[in-house]
């Protein structure tokens, strides 16, 4: 039932890039992501929670539309990549 | 301002010297390799001779254009563009190019800044009108530094009155945590506006080899190219390996950034499916008459 979850090695101090998570629906994987990694919270979720509409998301190879990702539902063993609008830099 | 440089056509070598990383790793900054490794191996390179802004677009020219078309950007179609707050990023309503903090925040001050909030297809569609377009990725590299190698657009030394950069607003910043404390007390004086600066304001000491001003910091300028890696075998940061193919290459650093941001081949990558930001503009370039 777990996930692969990849980030921006600049979103960690240690530069950590690869984490684990459960399947399920895409925004509460983000939310229970977030929860379990407030250092990151910021950058995936608002105030009340919702994920950030700007920040992109990869489910293996496939770029999830913003408005495809409330009714996105990830599989176990697929691997979602956090991609920040302006990568690099 | 409409005025164009004449780059001679060169064959270079695209991207950063294994030396500069190493360089890049001893200073006071925090970034990892992975995240710089873009930006090599170093690539031989031919660019045919062409011509490119000396400024990039302004608040006026922008004007113009949407005033002769109706056309109307992205942020605008959303209803909603990207200022970075005190908390970070957020999508705030009614930001756009001529309201570039939100309502009631745009000023004829503005109009000989670069013009923001605009996306990919933005700067395109106005490089189309202007009988433009925007410059490849070894393009603008070439008119930043020249077919030698230099960090900055001037040379090798950091100087921060020759260019918009973070350091140039807050002084000397060597972390994240100087930035955020610049950035809340910009915030909390006159809200998240854009610190850019008048095309221009730093020439001619902040000038390019080939005479473009504003190619270190000021905004960040989207190129034509779509991202890629110079050698596909390069091990970079997975995220950023994950935009090859999709986003497009994003060149010069901005206001927003530090030292390490602005330099010549330093490449960032956006998202150029309608996003823009508060940091974001660009500057065009045509191929001469005789050559097309």
């Amino acid at each position: 039932m777990t996930v692969r979850i990849v980030v921006p090695s600049v979103w960690n101090p240690d530069h950590r890039t690869d984490f684990e998570s459960v399947a399920g629906p895409l925004p509460e994987l983000i939310r229970r992501f977030a929860d379990e990694y407030p250092g990151m919270r910021r950058r995936l979720v608002d105030a009340d929670g919702t994920p950030l509409g700007y920040v992109n998301v990869c489910v293996d190879d496939v770029m999830v539309p913003r408005h495809q990702r409330d009714h996105t539902v990830v599989p176990a063993g697929s691997t979602v990549t956090f991609i920040a609008p302006m990568a690099g830099g | 301002m409409d005025d164009m440089v004449l780059v001679p056509g060169a064959r270079f070598d695209q991207g950063t010297p294994e030396h500069v990383l190493d360089w890049l790793l001893t200073q006071p900054q925090t970034l990892p390799r992975i995240w710089f490794a873009d930006e090599t191996p170093r690539r031989p390179v031919t660019v045919a001779p062409y011509l490119i802004d000396r400024h990039p677009v302004t608040v006026a020219q922008f004007r113009e254009f949407t005033r002769r078309t109706g056309y109307r950007t992205d942020a605008e179609e959303r209803g909603f563009g990207l200022v970075y707050d005190v908390d970070g990023w957020v999508e705030r309503p009614g930001v756009a190019w001529h309201s570039p903090g939100g309502p009631d925040t745009g000023s004829p001050d503005y109009d000989d800044h670069p013009v923001v909030h605009v996306s990919w297809r933005d700067a395109t569609s106005y490089a189309a009108w202007a009988g433009k377009r925007l410059p490849s990725e070894p393009e603008w590299e070439l008119a930043a530094r020249g077919p030698e190698f230099r960090i900055w657009p001037w040379g090798d030394d950091w100087d921060p009155y020759r260019a918009n950069t973070a350091e140039l607003h807050a002084g000397r910043l060597d972390d994240l945590g100087a930035w955020q404390r610049w950035w809340r007390k910009e915030c909390e004086g006159s809200g998240p506006v854009p610190r850019t600066t008048p095309v221009g304001f730093f020439s001619p000491h902040g000038d390019s080899a080939a005479g473009c001003a504003d190619m270190a910091g000021n905004v960040y300028e989207w190129t034509a190219t779509l991202s890629h890696l110079y050698d596909p075998s390069t091990r970079c940061d997975p995220t950023v390996n994950r935009v090859m193919g999709r986003y497009r290459v994003i060149r010069g650093g901005s206001w927003m950034n530090f030292r390490y941001q602005v330099r010549c081949s330093e490449r960032m990558h956006g998202d150029p499916l309608g996003w823009s930001s508060f940091a974001h503009g660009f500057r065009c370039a045509r191929t001469p008459v005789e050559d097309r």
